[in-house]
């Protein structure tokens, strides 16, 4: 395997709570997310991801650099991300189809953007500048959203899928996101899957997700990473797997964080679909 | 149509400035209204803001209680929201907030506490530097060293406070109840030095005068002008436990001028 490459095996997403548990325990984990954004000062933090990555993969996962801002990428953000991808060689690197900044303004949440043709060429425009910046391909994730806009033209998967074939960046799957975005917009999350690119998904998150009861008897499913993933995500991660075979997968979770072990038992969940689709393929492979 | 831009600015008008009426036209009306569904994103401006305030500021947060210090952070975000997503640098002006929000005027001493919990976070958060090293000032011809100016390691601050800002930082942290109430508030000022070691922050009282040259050399003034102006004779020894303990990194030398001392026994 290359050096720092991610497997197609389960990982967790590395918070600081469990930093010091990762360096003594050493957990039975194939690879750890970070996010960016945490690992850009001096001190602890980036010492203790420095011992870790001698012994995990590391995946470096974006949360601010707004490829979605009409104004274009904010140049120290980008030269920031850029030194953290030089210190840590992580093994991914990848952002969210999103946007956080306008007018110099960080906006603190991933902003869904109108699907319109304007929006596919400044997320293009972004998406270039970044990957020439680090001289790395890097994956978009798809996101989960509560409102639509009504001048979207384009439909998310579409994006999504355009996204990748213009600048040649990969997805990364977030089943979650499209689970909460198809329960909150009326959409078929199975279409959804099928519509994206298959060979460009170079990863897949899983997470919890919370439900808010709105007018009608209907719920608003909140993206909130603060429980295990729901039983119908998992359903929907199998589909997803069918699809996209085997593909490094993530168990993020950002509210309420509980022990290690709760992350490592959803890894372990995830690892069983892995293995169940690896001995699938290699089932068809032998046939 | 509003291009991209028009639109994102009517959503940052939503978030940080609470005026729902352009952003909402623009959202599909779909069995929840417009600025109910903006609500889901604000709520989430606001908890994100307050949970990176919260992180940089926990002994503030435990003096007030989570209901004062969201609705404070709430108020801040408004006024000062943030310029990137690198949010340790977030809440730099949050200590000079406080000394002007109206809710929190009974609390004297809440603004000093805040300042040094700024200096706290900006130690812990600061860029990694290697210390000067010391053969490179032995390698220097004494002549020059009153024109020495040091580069102060990263993680340091130097602040004085009119309230013991840092016993009560530390009785607030420990949860010590005894030692809270064990504090004068009216003691007087503190001078307090903040640097990141390897062990972790050092938070140092220091006194008055130390704390004067210590901040004239941090500060990049020559070592001559530093030492002629430090009144007391600590200072020599005050300069070889900075530099043992590692709170240079580099300097330079000012130009000559004509009044400049040779200085001996600096390393």
């Amino acid at each position: 395997m290359e050096r720092g490459s991610i497997p197609a095996a389960a990982g967790i997403g590395l918070r600081f709570q469990h930093h010091q548990v990762v360096v003594d325990s050493r957990p039975g984990v194939a690879w750890l997310e970070v996010h960016t954004e945490n690992y850009m000062g001096g001190g602890k933090p980036p010492a203790y991801l420095d011992a870790i990555r001698r012994d995990y993969p590391i995946s470096l996962h974006g949360i601010g650099l707004s490829l979605g801002s009409a104004e274009g990428l904010d140049d120290d953000h980008l030269e920031r991300t850029r030194l953290a991808v030089s210190r840590f060689e992580p093994g991914l690197v990848s952002e969210h189809l999103a946007w956080t900044v306008v007018d110099g303004t960080y906006l603190a949440d991933l902003l869904p953007l109108p699907m319109t043709e304007e929006a596919l060429d400044v997320v293009c425009r972004n998406v270039d500048r970044t990957q020439t910046s680090l001289k790395r391909r890097i994956l978009i994730e798809n996101p989960s959203s509560y409102l639509r806009f009504k001048h979207s033209s384009i439909p998310e998967w579409e994006f999504l899928g355009a996204i990748a074939e213009r600048t040649g960046c990969g997805l990364l799957c977030d089943v979650n996101n499209i689970y909460v975005s198809a329960s909150n917009h009326g959409w078929d999350a199975l279409a959804y899957l099928d519509a994206l690119p298959s060979d460009a998904v170079g990863e897949i998150h899983l997470a919890g997700h919370a439900e808010r009861p709105i007018d009608g008897g209907r719920v608003l499913r909140i993206d909130d990473h603060g429980s295990r993933v729901a039983s119908a995500v998992w359903t929907l991660y199998a589909e997803a797997l069918e699809r996209f075979g085997p593909v490094p997968t993530l168990i993020e979770w950002d509210t309420d964080i509980p022990s290690l072990e709760v992350l490592l038992d959803e890894a372990m969940h995830a690892q069983a679909h892995l293995d169940r689709v690896e001995g699938s393929e290699a089932h068809a492979v032998a046939a | 149509m509003p291009s991209l831009h028009e639109l994102q600015r009517a959503i940052r008008l939503s978030l940080v400035e609470r005026e729902d009426d352009t952003a909402a036209m623009y959202v599909v009306d779909d069995g929840l209204a417009p600025e109910q569904r903006l609500a889901v994103y604000r709520n989430t401006f606001d908890a994100n803001l307050a949970n990176a305030l919260r992180l940089s500021y926990p002994a503030v947060h435990r003096l007030v209680g989570a209901e004062f210090f969201e609705a404070a952070a709430r108020t801040f975000a408004h006024e000062l929201p943030p310029r990137n997503a690198y949010l340790d640098e977030y809440g730099a002006e949050f200590p000079e907030f406080l000394a002007r929000f109206p809710p929190a005027a009974t609390l004297a001493y809440l603004p000093d506490v805040a300042r040094l919990e700024w200096a706290v976070n900006r130690a812990l958060h600061a860029s990694d530097a290697a210390p000067l090293d010391v053969q490179r000032l032995a390698d220097l011809d004494p002549v020059d060293h009153a024109r020495i100016r040091f580069a102060a390691d990263p993680s340091i601050t130097l602040l004085s406070a009119a309230y013991p800002a840092d016993a009560i930082w530390r009785a607030v942290l420990a949860q010590d109840d005894a030692a809270l109430g064990a504090i004068d508030l009216a003691a007087g000022p503190v001078w307090l030095q903040v640097h990141r070691r390897v062990t972790g922050v050092e938070v140092t009282h220091i006194d008055e005068r130390a704390w004067r040259f210590s901040d004239a050399l941090f500060a990049g003034q020559p070592l001559g002008a530093a030492l002629e102006s430090a009144t007391g004779t600590e200072a020599p020894a005050l300069l070889a436990e900075h530099i043992a303990a590692g709170r240079f990194v580099a300097y330079d030398l000012a130009e000559p001028t004509a009044g400049q001392i040779a200085l001996e026994n600096v390393s």
